[in-house]
């Protein structure tokens, strides 16, 4: 039998304090935004290094985005990943979940053989956490989201998964292959390893596919693939904190906290 | 364009997927029903929800006298817990039978779960994580409205021409409405098909617990030096909070919370709604422990304190004479409140 | 075989060995080189795992390992005869039941042995072993070699890769947003650096995210201010100098932190460097790649030049009773006992007073060798033995002059304890604060 092969999904965002909102087009303006791993993705590529160090077999990172995400696969590499794959092509953008699942799924099919595609619960731009359940769909294999932890059966092919449920936990058993989302901060990404940095440069290790590559239909892909429309983005207050200071008695105080609390705490 | 399997024209009715555990509704369709009335009455149409699972107890009835006109149950033991593939067909088949135009969920891992792949299956849009929604009664389109950046960006999305508009919504956001026993409501037990295939991730084993979870925690009273040990005040305020105690470094070395509940840099790196910072100066590795709250409400003697630096609202006093007030008038608005 | 390092064969080791032994001066019955001896160390080794299997009546170690740790550590652990003392004056041996034993890492060094115990990573690189090393063993530096092996074998301590990459996404190691570096300086109105200032103030990271550490950044911004010093900052710009990441143990990475920020600073023309922190004085001073004329100094150190000169004079009376805890990264390990004393000695009515421990033979606060990113129990902190320490000179304040330093005492202040912690820029920022003294009152 051939080597356990793990796909992992990883998404480039921008750091989430220099977003802004351009107040004329109503858009958002990442151009000025450093980009970093979505974090919740270093977990889930972390996990696919540990099943890696205890099954042997090899890692492919999978990403869409622009040329620039190259630079950042090979971060990926430098971790232990074996190689990486970039989707892109301006059909590609402005892609809801429906839109990224199926140009994912697509890729995924494309790369071929594979026991496991793990993903980040969610991303921290969009945080929508639809994207895993939504691969799977697309593939027709299981899923398991939230995983906290996961161990292979490669023999039997098949693996243990606990999971996140409300107010608790649950051991779930399923059949290889399978999309399994990590839940954030399970584990501690590894630094990157220095003696990998040399190879990790070699032009081979990243392949970049265009949707002409990846053969899929042009109306399933990027806006024209995707169901939902972005009525208008405002950016909420500020991330630098008020510094307000509230000053009387005691109970004046109080008062004063309760009237600006008062959203965050729901009846119960 | 990817199509969904059924259009505008065709979608009537607002639906509420419900979540149960052993027969008792979870708070988020609670929430959920009485958000979920308030757009059937706005788009003039039944409110249904949508129970699936095993040994459902009272909560169908529980639904119609919180807000729904009728209910599909479809239970059997095969359902009795939650797994993605059978609940997905289950109510893949029932939307496209009855052609909902709108449905929502609770973002609770479930939720989310199940959304995902609904949601592909129908080749419809899906709004996740929503803080808010309104309806446009005259174009029929439910706005969501999500947080994504961490919290730094607002967006509202919309779903034009896919059905049914599919949501999931945070728990907490709306309130549970008041049961109203001597509402009238369909409730309709429908057969499951089940197709032996979607039976192929099993559950081993599941574990419900209250324990403490830091992480998790929505709302946090945290305490530091400023405390003293006397944690009754701070105790008192998150029992009314539904809140978890936490604290700073010193707290824990100091015996007065558990070192689980330690914030910070060595601790828990929490991302709470609101934290409530008692007697805490605000060592950066304890802040670093607070920064990705929504809020946070700080309470020291000290007006140099760096703690309020990181907070968005600063009480210059002493802490057990504001957590008395405070608990006090919570306490106070609940007795009125019933 | 010949390495960048030397023989590092088999036969080379034995020459090594030899070597010390003849530079040493060792007894010919000394533990170490004696075939009884070196039965009972090989047996001792034995335990370790990784080891090869007995060899005859000797043990016999990896040659490849051997070859890893030598290199790694550049042979600097060679010279040790094993004589103990660092165990011996290791902190650690003050706060823990169990003594930290430091021989044996450094034994474990010198013959190549691999395994990595928790107390590689206990070590605060203090330095205060390799200053009464009898043979000057850079022991921290073997300690900081080794990490590095652990962390390519992935042993490395929870905390730390995520303090690596809070320094490779944020710059900074508490992960704090890059835009909110200059934070600190709000209101101060610093003009940005431009190459023709004296002096490039650099706050570093402690002193741009912690806000307790912001005002001892500001203290030193208003005590240049009164000495008339022209000065930039390099606001969002400023890189992070890469200590944390260094004494976390990955040289490889630090070493390219280095490169980069020289590369920053030359390009910006920067001849002098003034560091709130002794820790980023220590890469600026030994990692950075700067011309010859290029001077890194201790803020404490460019005031006692300021004072010298006439340019500081400090006229505010401040009667307060001092004891001044050593950096040691000021102290042991740039040699600097004097800057911080005599800027508090220029101060009238400061009255200095010793501790115990002082200069050379300070004790560590606990804060160095990535400590202050991993937990240390309660009952197990240096700076509460040397909060102890300066209760006992009946000092109203510790001074130091190191962010981590001033962290860890102001943590272990006990409740009741009425002394206080400050920077030695903050002391001075209060007597600059006062009314001079008037001239009548002083006895000449």
């Amino acid at each position: 039998m051939s080597e356990m092969h793990t796909i992992v999904c990883m998404k480039v965002v921008p750091m989430p304090e220099e977003v802004r909102v351009n107040q004329e087009t109503m858009t958002l303006d990442r151009a000025n935004a450093r980009s970093i791993f979505n974090p919740p993705d270093m977990n889930a590529l972390e996990m696919a290094l540990q099943l890696k160090q205890a099954h042997g077999g090899s890692i492919s990172v999978l990403s869409m985005g622009p040329p620039f995400f190259e630079r950042y696969l090979r971060l990926a590499l430098c971790m232990g990943a074996d190689r990486a794959f970039l989707l892109s092509d301006r059909a590609f953008g402005g892609a809801d979940t429906l839109g990224t699942s199926r140009t994912l799924a697509a890729a995924i099919e494309k790369i071929g053989r594979y026991e496991l595609v793990l993903c980040g619960e969610e991303s921290s731009d969009g945080a929508t956490a639809q994207v895993p359940p939504g691969i799977a769909e697309w593939l027709g294999t299981p899923q398991v989201t939230y995983a906290i932890e996961l161990e292979v059966d490669y023999w039997n092919r098949r693996l243990r998964a606990r999971r996140e449920i409300k107010g608790g936990h649950e051991l779930l058993l399923a059949p290889l292959p399978a999309v399994v989302s990590v839940k954030t901060g399970v584990n501690e990404p590894r630094f990157l390893d220095w003696t990998l940095r040399p190879w990790a440069e070699g032009q081979d290790l990243v392949t970049v596919w265009s949707a002409e590559d990846l053969g899929v239909d042009l109306e399933e892909v990027g806006v024209k693939g995707s169901a939902t429309i972005v009525g208008g983005v405002g950016q909420s207050a500020s991330r630098e904190r008020r510094r307000e200071f509230i000053t009387g008695a005691p109970e004046d105080e109080a008062r004063q906290i309760l009237e600006r609390i008062g959203q965050y705490l729901s009846e119960r | 364009m990817t199509s969904s399997l059924y259009g505008p024209a065709d979608a009537r009715g607002v639906w509420v997927f419900l979540e149960q555990e052993e027969g008792k509704l979870e708070s988020v369709s609670l929430e959920l029903l009485g958000k979920g009335r308030e757009l059937a009455d706005a788009l003039d149409c039944p409110l249904t929800g949508l129970l699936v699972g095993y040994a459902l107890g009272d909560s169908p009835a529980r639904a119609v006298a919180c807000g729904a006109d009728e209910v599909l149950v479809v239970e059997h033991p095969d359902l009795q817990v939650y797994t993605t593939e059978p609940f997905t067909s289950v109510v893949h088949h029932l939307a496209l039978e009855r052609k909902p135009d709108v449905l929502l969920l609770g973002a609770t891992p479930n939720g989310r779960d199940l959304a995902g792949r609904l949601a592909v299956r129908l080749r419809t849009g899906l709004t996740a994580d929503c803080t808010g929604l309104t309806i446009d009664p005259e174009r029929r389109l439910l706005s969501g409205e999500v947080v994504g950046f961490g919290g730094g960006i607002v967006a509202t999305i919309l779903c034009p021409e896919h059905r049914p508009q599919m949501a999931t919504v945070r728990p907490g956001i709306f309130a549970q409405p008041e049961p109203d026993l001597k509402r009238k409501g369909e409730i309709r037990a429908l057969p499951a098909s089940l197709d032996a295939a979607d039976f192929r991730v099993h559950v081993l084993e599941r574990s419900v617990s209250e324990e403490p979870d830091l992480t998790r925690a929505g709302i946090v009273v945290a305490v530091g030096r400023g405390a003293r040990g006397d944690l009754e005040l701070a105790q008192r305020l998150a029992g009314l909070l539904d809140a978890e105690i936490g604290g700073t470094r010193v707290a824990a070395d100091l015996g007065w919370i558990p070192r689980a509940r330690q914030i910070g840099q060595t601790g828990v790196v929490t991302q709470p709604k609101l934290v409530i910072c008692c007697g805490i100066s605000g060592a950066i590795h304890f802040t670093v422990g607070i920064d990705k709250a929504e809020c946070v409400v700080a309470i020291n003697t000290d007006p140099e304190a760096p703690i309020f630096e990181h907070a968005d609202y600063c009480v210059t006093d002493d802490m057990f004479a504001v957590l008395a007030c405070l608990a006090e008038q919570i306490a106070g608005a609940r007795a009125v409140t019933g | 075989m010949t390495s960048a390092y030397g023989d590092i064969t088999r036969a080379g080791r034995r020459k090594l060995w030899l070597d010390a032994r003849e530079e040493a001066a060792m007894p010919e019955d000394s533990d170490a080189y004696t075939r009884a001896g070196r039965r009972k160390l090989d047996m001792d080794l034995a335990t370790i795992p990784g080891i090869s299997q007995p060899d005859g009546d000797v043990l016999v170690l990896d040659d490849a390992l051997w070859e890893r740790v030598v290199v790694a550590t550049r042979g600097l652990a060679a010279q040790c005869f094993q004589c103990g003392v660092c165990t011996a004056i290791c902190p650690w041996g003050q706060v823990k039941s169990e003594p930290v034993l430091i021989r044996r890492l450094v034994r474990e060094a010198q013959m190549g042995a691999p395994g990595w115990p928790e107390a590689v990573w206990l070590c605060t690189t203090c330095g205060r072993c390799e200053a009464l090393c009898p043979r000057g063993v850079d022991i921290p530096e073997v300690i900081l070699a080794l990490r590095g092996l652990a962390w390519r074998d992935r042993e490395e301590p929870q905390g730390f890769p995520t303090l690596l990459w809070n320094v490779y996404w944020d710059g900074n190691p508490y992960g704090r947003p890059p835009s909110q570096r200059s934070d600190w300086m709000k209101g101060l109105d610093l003009p940005d650096f431009s190459g023709d200032q004296e002096v490039l103030l650099y706050a570093g990271c402690t002193a741009s995210y912690d806000p307790r550490i912001q005002k001892i950044a500001r203290a030193v911004v208003q005590v240049l201010r009164a000495a008339g010093v022209e000065f930039g900052v390099l606001k969002d710009r400023e890189p992070c100098c890469g200590d944390a990441v260094r004494n976390a143990g990955h040289a490889d990475y630090a070493d390219d932190i280095a490169a980069e920020g020289s590369k920053l600073f030359r390009e910006l023309g920067v001849r002098t460097v003034v560091t709130v922190s002794p820790h980023c004085l220590d890469q600026f001073l030994h990692h950075f790649d700067m011309p010859p004329e290029f001077r890194a100094l201790h803020y404490t150190q460019y005031l006692r030049e300021l004072i010298a000169s006439g340019r500081l004079r400090v006229e505010g009376e401040l009667p307060l009773k001092v004891t001044f805890h050593d950096p040691c990264y000021l102290g042991r390990q740039n040699g600097d006992y004097d800057s911080p004393r005599e800027v508090l000695a220029s101060i009238p009515g400061v009255e200095l007073l010793e501790m115990r421990h002082n200069r050379e033979e300070a004790l560590c606060c606990g804060g160095g060798g990535g400590r202050m990113w991993l937990e240390t129990a309660a009952n197990e902190r240096f700076a509460s033995v040397r909060v102890a320490e300066a209760r006992e000179t009946g000092a109203e304040i510790i001074g130091s002059a190191c962010p981590h330093c001033v962290s860890c005492l102001e943590d272990s202040i006990p409740g009741d304890a009425s002394i206080r912690v400050a920077d030695v820029a903050e002391i001075l920022a209060w007597a600059l604060a006062k009314p001079a003294r008037v001239e009548a009152g002083v006895a000449s």
